[in-house]
Formats: structure tokens, C-alpha cells, sequence
């Protein structure tokens, strides 16, 4: 099609729109078009070409990810209905519990390292807390009755929730056949009509009495209540037998107490929330989507039951963001006026295509690198003395958020310095001219006439940064540890330095092992649906400001 | 802004203003430059370190098994008092020579620590090239119907806008697609193509946008002149569009094969294996040579640092890799950047 733009040039004496009248007739016309408008129909079609694939993206994006509430759905109501929630109250209670024993060995490890310190040996140390360690035993005994019973329940529970998703698959093919079989009905087609209709009748579903089967687990609520009741008074009489502990921990044993207390609550809350259970509740539709975007658990290949609740990630991705936000705006924005405002010419011949190199680093270097030998250094240097007045020092794990993020900010320094040097570029001259000329310095002048003219600039800049740290993938999935959790906030600044495992590094890590179709498939594509919306609103926010505020441009 | 020259307005050396501003100066310098030197650091460490797998000290100065063989199983073992070290070639070859069973003998063994990378560099330029055409041709047809043909309407506005924005979504989401569209419901599998697809669409934006500006920064006096002497649009373009645009459009393609090539997230379960013996020539047919899966260097360096025990040897083969990857992307990148300062000098309007 190129070839035919280039005909003679002597046929083509005149511009299109130019009053066509004279010179039109004498152009070479093909199915009634002349050879610029071909040219313009390839270009045109190109672009048609490039922005249908474009959306493409967007649309497949959703189309996978929107099949994910409907299956999220049948996860729910399978869920109650096999009393599989019933059961998850129960265990709920026991893991409150399982936390009293996990308190008491980490207070006697405390106390044992205490006493080393101190001189002991880890011998005299170990027989010094005996009696610590055979009470936590006697907990983790007084709890044995409770944990066999509710595995028990789960076991039952667990089969029919199997069976009964079966059951709602199998209905809901039915449905879709007969669904087809009317609509072709509706067209008149009755071959394609019979053909679905006797689908759908091959497809034979098992009848399940689901509430028979639910009873057995409810029924043996009676137990429970009793064994629960026989856990409580041993609780109790546990408590009032406490041993004597040093006085280094009497804290923690105070906080073991009352977590005690709080235990025995639960428990009582349990068994009302347990007494007043009903599997027929109605499953609210936004639960669907809002069990996703609040969920607080992301759990897969589990026995129990599996979770697609996105906040984990979210936490993970947005505190590795603003650690690695936290170290870059200050440099990126420093360097920018550095090189701006101060450099001598040859300085900034040299440092500006040095910081643009560094976005050429490509991520997974960057991250391999912090593999091998940032994160041995953050966990070498966290034991150094001077950190030692920082709770939860020295950290035990290399690999963790605070690793990801001082590496992201690495990558981030780049965006922000070349954007943000872009706006001060872009402050008018005569400003900086007049204020110098009045008398003011050179920090005078930059900190009160061209860092204001240029904040809008720098704010988009900043933004952009952080749409870059948060899309980041292959530092995070190597350096940021991959643990599922929200951590326990009261740790205060050692938070930070606990594994995360964020949105971009779960799909990383588990689309190559994901059944195509299952709910977890679309539960990927419904985290990636969820990126991709940050990252534009993102960028369309540091567009917005850049135009709304920018001076420069008018 | 000479400070030197003494004149009646300069401030005193000596006042507090002028001291503040020497502290101010002295502190975003050590800004600066401390990240100069953390990058800095990071390019020696691995310059450093990897130098001792990809060159050597005798001719012909690089490591010629590192550049040319596959990954393999590295064997650890003594004999008659010294240590060796073999890839698993070698060992076979070797336990022949030597008359031994090599299946019986016992050695350390390391796996990817031996042989080389060959197939993960010619991985990565076969993706590379591959998706640079795709994203090329599409990308800057595109932007000349974008600046040159396009009416400023509304809708193209909003098309301009949304790939704008769709340059800055994250490359896993890139990655995500082309999994979902190609490899699964196209059925391409884990193939060269569906790689070539998923980062060309990837880079797709950036091309477009940049292109359409440089084809924007070409003065509207040009084309009226051309126009004005009777060129059609489409000669009007050729000669004098096109010409003052190309090196912006050269420079922004440049910059975007670096990003391709230096791309982990989108090839991960589109294009790369861990692990393939065969050479992508080896091919069965012509067809199996666009559906076979590559090893690329980004995914080999992911592979050997997060899925393989750590130790000396491997950690040996990790810096290699890594250096080689540096190389190719950085020579891309500075060549960008050189031709951008070149074209920053040649036209000025």
C-alpha cells in the first residue's frame, strides 16, 4: 500500500483540500480513492489496529477477573451450607487459645536468654525455667480434648462442602444448558434446541441432603459446649496455679494474664455466636466482591477452606512503597535542585546521564543484588550497637520489607529526579532573574521562588515514582520475604522489617501453577485488575496536577 | 552566577545567610552524591565479581565455555589430591578418558553452576528483536496517524490520554494478559510468539507516545511550506516531517528495547524456561521455531538466585549472568542516551 502513495508525482499537482475541483481529476483514483486518501486509511488503520489491542487488555483484564464473583459466590454459600463456618467459629477459639502457650515460650526464651547474659549456662538457665516450661505443657495438654473434636467436625464438614460444590457446578451447568436450549428455542432452531436439552439432561446431579448432613455437625454442639466448659475451668485453675516467673518478665506474665482473661470472653462469645448460627442466612451479593477487597486472609491449597482477601497484599505493596518513597523523594528532589540550581556545568554533564543510566538497571539485577547482598547487610547491621536501642533488633529475617523497599527506592530515584529536574527546567527564567536581582541568594531564591513555581511538577513527579515502586515486581517477589500476613502492629518499628508479600509478587509467583478458569486464576487476574486501576489513577492524578498547576506552560 | 568575582552587592562570606547557604549547598551535594555512590556501588560489586566468570587472564580473555555452552550441572570432586571442577560434559569426557564410572563416582554436585549461558543470550535477543518489530512498526504507524492525520477531537483525545496512561501500568499486568489471551486462550503456549506479543504490547504506549511528540516537535511551518508548494500530505510528510522527527523517534525506540530486553515480569509465563538444551534453530519445523518456549537472561538470573540452593559455585554463575545482562542493557541505554544528547544538538527551532 506504501507503493501506491508513491505514484507519479506529476499526478499529484495538488494539496486535498485545496479546492479539489481543478486538479482532482487528473489524481489516480482506486475504488474511488485517491492514493493520500489510501495513505491515510493504512496509517489510520494501524492506529485502529494498535488501539483495538490496547483495549483488548483492558477487556480481558476484566472479563477474567469478573468471573471471579460468581465462583467466589459458590465458595460462600458451600461454605455456610456445609457448616464448614460453623466449624471455622470453633477453630477461631482455638487459636485464640493455641496463642497462650506460644506467649509462654517466647517469655521463657526471653527469660533464657536473659539469664545467659547474665553468666548462666544454657544448662542452669533451661533447668532455672522448668517450671514455666511443664506449665505451658500443661496448657498445651488442657487444650488436646478441644483440638481433636473440632478436627473431627472439620473432617465431615470438609466433605460435604466438597460435595456440595460439586452439586452447585453440576446445577448451574445444567442451567446454562437449558438456558441455551430456550435461546436457540427463541431463534427457531430446534436441532441446536434438542441437542442442549438432552445435554442437560445427561448432566446427572447427585441429590445431597445438605441441612441432614449439616445437622450432624451442629448436633454435637452439646459437646462442644461441654468439652469447651471443662477447657475453661482448667484455664482457671491453671491461672491461680501460675509459677513464680523472674522479675525481667513479670510484664509478659502480667500480659499473659490478661490475655487469659480475654480468652475466656471469647470462649463465651463463641459458644452465643455458635448457639445462634444459622446456615440459612442469606449471603449478602457484595459479599462477593468486598470478601476479595477486605478480606484479610489470602490462603491457597489449603485443607480447611481457601481465602482470596487482597488487604495483605495491598498493606505489603503499599508499605514497601512508601519505605522505598520515604528514602527516594528526599534524594531524588535533593539531586534535582543539586544538579538544577548549584552544579557546575561540568557536574551536571556528568551526574544527570549517570542518574537517567541508573533506570536502565534492570529490575531483576537490582533485585538479585539484594538477594546476595543487601539483605545480609541489613541483617548484619541491625545487630550493630548502635541499633540496639530499637525494639525487635537485631531482625532475623534478610529478606523483608524494608530490604525491598530501600532497594526500590533505588529505582525510583531516577523517575523522580528526571521529572522533577524537568519542572525546575521549565521555571521562566526572569523569575529566578528578578528575585536574584533584588538582592536575594541563591538558596533564597530557589527555596521560596523556584521550588514553589516548580511543585506541581514535582508532585506529579513524586507520583509517577510511586507508580513505578508499586508495579515493580521482580525486586519485590526476590527481596521482600513472600510472607502472607498482616503483621502485628504493636511491634511498632520493627513492622517494617517483617516479610511482606505484595500484589505484583503474587502473581509472579503463583500464575505459572494456577488451573486456567479455578477461582484462583481469577482471583490473580482480579489483584491484577486491581493494579492496574492504582496505576492509572495514578497517573492520571500526576497528569491532572502537572497541567492544573503548572505555571511554566501558560 | 559566578561567586568569585568580588563586586559592591556581594553578600558578606561571613553573615549567617551566606554560611546557611554553604550548608544548604554541602548537604544536597552529599545528596547527590550519595546516590551516585550507592549505584556505583551496585555496578562495581557486580562488575567486580562477575569479571572473574566472564573473562579470564589468559587469551583469549574471556571465559569462552561461560559465552558458548548451556547451563549444566557443575561436579566438585578430588583426584589425586587436587580439586576439580567440571560441568558435566566435561566430566563425562573426562570419566571416559580416565576410565572410570562416571555414574559410580562420587562428586559434590551444583546444578546450573556449570557451562554457560548461550541460550539465555540468544533467548533474549530473539524476544528482543522479535517484539521490536512487532511494537515498531505498529507503534510509529500509529503515531503519524495520531499527529498527522487525526482531527482533534474529543475521542482522539481520550485515545491519546488513555495510552498515555497505559505507559505507566506495571509490567506483571502486561505479563498477566499474555498469559490469559495467548498462551492460554489462544492456545499459543509457553511460546517465542506469545512472548514477541505480550512485550510488544507492552512497550506499544511508550513508542506511541514519544513518537507522536517528537513528530509534534517538528515546526507547523514545514509542513505548511510543503503544503503551500503543492505536496500532498503524504509527501509532505515523507520530506519534511519525517526526516526532523526521526532521530526523537530512534532515540525513544532505543530506550524501549532496553526496557524490553531488561523485562522479567511479562516473559515469565509467557516465553522463558528455566531450563532448555536445545538451540531455538534446533527447531523441529518452521512453525515449532515460533511456538517453542527460550530461556532468557532476565528469567535465568531470577531462576538462579531465588530457586536453587545458594552457595560459592552458584553464586559464581548468578554474578556472571548478571554482569552479561548488565552489559547488553547498558550499552543499549548509554547508546539512547548519546543519540538523544546528539539529536538535542542537531535541531534546534
Amino acid at each position: 500500500m506504501n507503493k501506491a502513495a508513491d505514484t507519479d508525482p506529476n499526478q499529484e499537482t495538488g494539496y486535498k483540500t485545496a479546492t479539489a475541483g481543478n486538479f482532482r481529476s487528473r489524481r489516480l483514483h482506486f475504488l474511488g480513492l485517491d492514493s493520500d486518501d489510501i495513505v491515510k486509511a493504512f496509517f489510520g488503520g494501524n492506529a485502529t489496529l494498535a488501539i483495538i489491542v490496547l483495549l483488548l487488555i483492558m477487556f480481558f483484564l476484566f472479563k477474567e477477573g469478573s468471573g471471579f464473583a460468581g465462583q467466589n459466590a459458590t465458595e460462600l454459600v458451600s461454605f455456610r451450607q456445609s457448616g464448614l463456618e460453623y466449624v471455622d467459629l470453633m477453630r477461631s477459639q482455638l487459636n485464640a487459645f493455641n496463642d497462650l502457650p506460644r506467649h509462654l515460650s517466647k517469655m521463657e526464651a526471653e527469660d533464657i536468654k536473659f539469664r545467659m547474659k547474665e553468666g548462666d549456662e544454657l544448662k542452669e538457665a533451661r533447668e532455672h525455667t522448668k517450671e514455666l516450661r511443664d506449665y505451658t505443657m500443661e496448657l498445651r495438654k488442657a487444650v488436646r480434648p478441644l483440638d481433636r473434636h473440632i478436627k473431627e467436625l472439620s473432617e465431615t464438614s470438609i466433605v460435604l462442602r466438597d460435595a456440595y460444590k460439586t452439586y452447585l457446578n453440576r446445577c448451574q451447568e445444567k442451567d446454562n444448558l437449558q438456558r441455551e436450549a430456550d435461546k436457540a428455542a427463541r431463534r427457531g432452531n430446534t436441532e441446536l434446541e434438542n441437542r442442549f436439552r438432552a445435554e442437560a439432561a445427561a448432566v446427572r446431579i447427585a441429590s445431597i441432603d445438605v441441612a441432614a448432613r449439616r445437622a450432624t455437625v451442629t448436633n454435637r454442639l452439646p459437646e462442644f459446649l461441654a468439652i469447651n466448659a471443662e477447657l475453661r475451668a482448667k484455664l482457671g485453675v491453671l491461672l491461680e496455679n501460675a509459677p513464680a516467673v523472674d522479675r525481667e518478665v513479670e510484664d509478659e506474665m502480667r500480659r499473659f494474664r490478661s490475655k487469659a482473661q480475654r480468652f475466656i470472653e471469647v470462649s463465651l462469645q463463641t459458644e452465643d455466636k455458635l448457639r445462634s448460627w444459622d446456615a440459612e442466612r442469606p449471603m449478602p451479593f457484595s459479599r462477593r466482591i468486598t470478601s476479595f477487597l477486605f478480606g484479610r486472609d489470602w490462603v491457597t491449597n489449603s485443607y480447611f477452606q481457601d481465602w482470596y482477601g487482597v488487604l495483605p497484599l495491598l498493606y505489603g505493596s503499599v508499605v514497601v512503597s512508601f519505605i522505598a518513597l520515604f528514602f527516594a523523594v528526599p534524594l531524588g528532589i535533593a539531586g534535582a535542585v543539586y544538579v538544577n540550581q548549584f552544579a557546575s556545568h561540568s557536574e551536571q554533564k556528568f551526574i544527570k546521564p549517570y542518574i537517567e543510566f541508573i533506570s536502565a538497571i534492570p529490575s531483576v539485577v537490582i533485585g538479585f543484588f539484594g538477594v546476595i547482598v543487601w539483605g545480609q547487610f541489613v541483617r548484619e547491621a541491625s545487630g550493630w550497637a548502635i541499633f540496639s536501642w530499637i525494639p525487635g533488633f537485631p531482625i532475623s529475617e534478610r529478606l523483608n520489607a524494608f530490604t525491598a523497599g530501600c532497594l526500590l527506592a533505588l529505582m525510583a530515584i531516577p523517575t523522580i529526579f528526571t521529572l522533577a529536574e524537568d519542572a525546575l527546567n521549565n521555571v521562566p527564567k526572569a523569575f529566578k532573574e528578578a528575585s536574584l536581582a533584588v538582592g536575594a541568594t541563591r538558596l533564597q531564591t530557589t527555596i521560596r521562588i523556584v521550588i514553589p513555581t516548580a511543585l506541581s511538577g514535582m508532585i506529579s513527579a513524586v507520583l509517577l515514582g510511586f507508580g513505578r515502586v508499586i508495579g515493580e515486581t521482580m525486586v519485590v517477589l526476590l527481596c521482600a520475604g513472600n510472607r502472607i500476613s498482616i503483621p502485628d502492629f504493636s511491634d511498632g518499628f520493627s513492622t517494617l522489617f517483617q516479610p511482606v508479600h505484595t500484589m505484583t509478587g503474587i502473581v509472579a509467583q503463583e500464575m505459572g501453577e494456577v488451573v486456567s478458569g479455578s477461582i484462583h486464576y481469577r482471583a490473580l487476574f482480579l489483584v491484577g485488575t486491581l493494579l492496574f486501576f492504582i496505576s492509572l489513577a495514578i497517573n492520571y492524578m500526576a497528569q491532572k496536577i502537572m497541567r492544573r498547576y503548572s505555571i511554566a506552560e501558560k | 552566577m559566578s561567586e568569585s568575582k568580588a563586586h559592591i552587592f556581594r553578600h558578606n562570606p561571613r553573615s549567617w545567610t551566606h554560611r546557611k547557604e554553604r550548608i544548604a549547598m554541602c548537604f544536597l551535594r552529599m545528596m547527590t552524591y550519595f546516590i551516585i555512590f550507592c549505584a556505583s556501588y551496585l555496578f562495581l560489586d557486580i562488575a567486580i565479581k562477575g569479571a572473574g566468570t566472564v573473562f579470564s587472564s589468559s587469551f583469549p580473555f574471556v571465559n569462552v565455555e561461560f559465552l558458548s555452552g548451556s547451563p549444566q550441572t557443575l561436579h566438585v570432586f578430588e583426584w589425586q589430591g587436587e580439586k576439580l571442577e567440571m560441568s558435566d560434559a566435561q566430566f563425562r569426557a573426562w570419566a571416559t578418558a580416565n576410565a572410570i564410572d562416571a555414574a559410580g563416582f562420587k562428586t559434590d554436585t551444583y546444578a546450573y553452576s556449570g557451562g554457560g549461558i548461550l541460550p539465555a543470550i540468544i533467548g533474549t535477543v530473539l524476544l528482543v528483536i522479535g517484539s521490536m518489530i512487532i511494537a515498531l512498526v505498529l507503534g510509529i504507524l500509529s503515531a503519524i496517524y495520531l499527529s498527522e492525520y487525526a482531527r482533534d477531537t474529543k475521542f482522539i483525545r481520550a485515545i491519546r490520554l488513555s495510552i498515555v496512561n497505559l505507559a505507566g501500568v506495571p509490567s506483571i499486568v502486561y505479563g498477566l494478559f499474555g498469559m490469559g489471551l495467548f498462551v492460554l486462550y489462544l492456545g499459543w503456549g509457553v511460546s517465542l510468539i506469545a512472548g514477541w506479543f505480550t512485550l510488544a504490547f507492552m512497550v506499544l504506549p511508550i513508542i506511541i507516545t514519544a513518537s507522536e511528540q517528537s513528530l509534534r516537535a517538528v515546526p507547523k511551518g514545514f509542513r505548511e511550506g510543503a503544503l503551500a508548494l503543492g505536496a500532498t500530505k503524504w509527501q509532505t510528510i515523507r520530506t519534511n516531517v519525517l526526516p526532523y522527527a526521526l532521530p526523537g523517534i530512534l532515540t525513544s525506540s532505543v530506550l524501549s528495547v532496553a526496557r524490553v530486553a531488561g523485562e522479567t515480569a511479562p516473559i515469565m509465563f509467557t516465553a522463558a524456561y528455566a531450563m532448555r538444551d536445545k538451540m531455538p534453530w534446533e527447531a523441529d519445523s518452521v512453525t515449532g521455531f515460533f511456538t517453542q518456549g527460550v530461556m532468557a537472561l532476565p528469567y535465568h538470573i531470577y531462576v538462579v538466585s531465588s530457586k536453587i540452593p545458594q552457595n560459592e559455585y552458584t553464586a559464581r554463575m548468578q554474578y556472571g549472568t548478571a554482569l552479561v545482562f548488565m552489559i547488553v542493557v547498558a550499552s543499549i541505554a548509554l547508546l539512547s542516551i548519546y543519540l538523544r544528547q546528539r539529536a538535542r544538538e542537531r535541531y534546534r527551532w
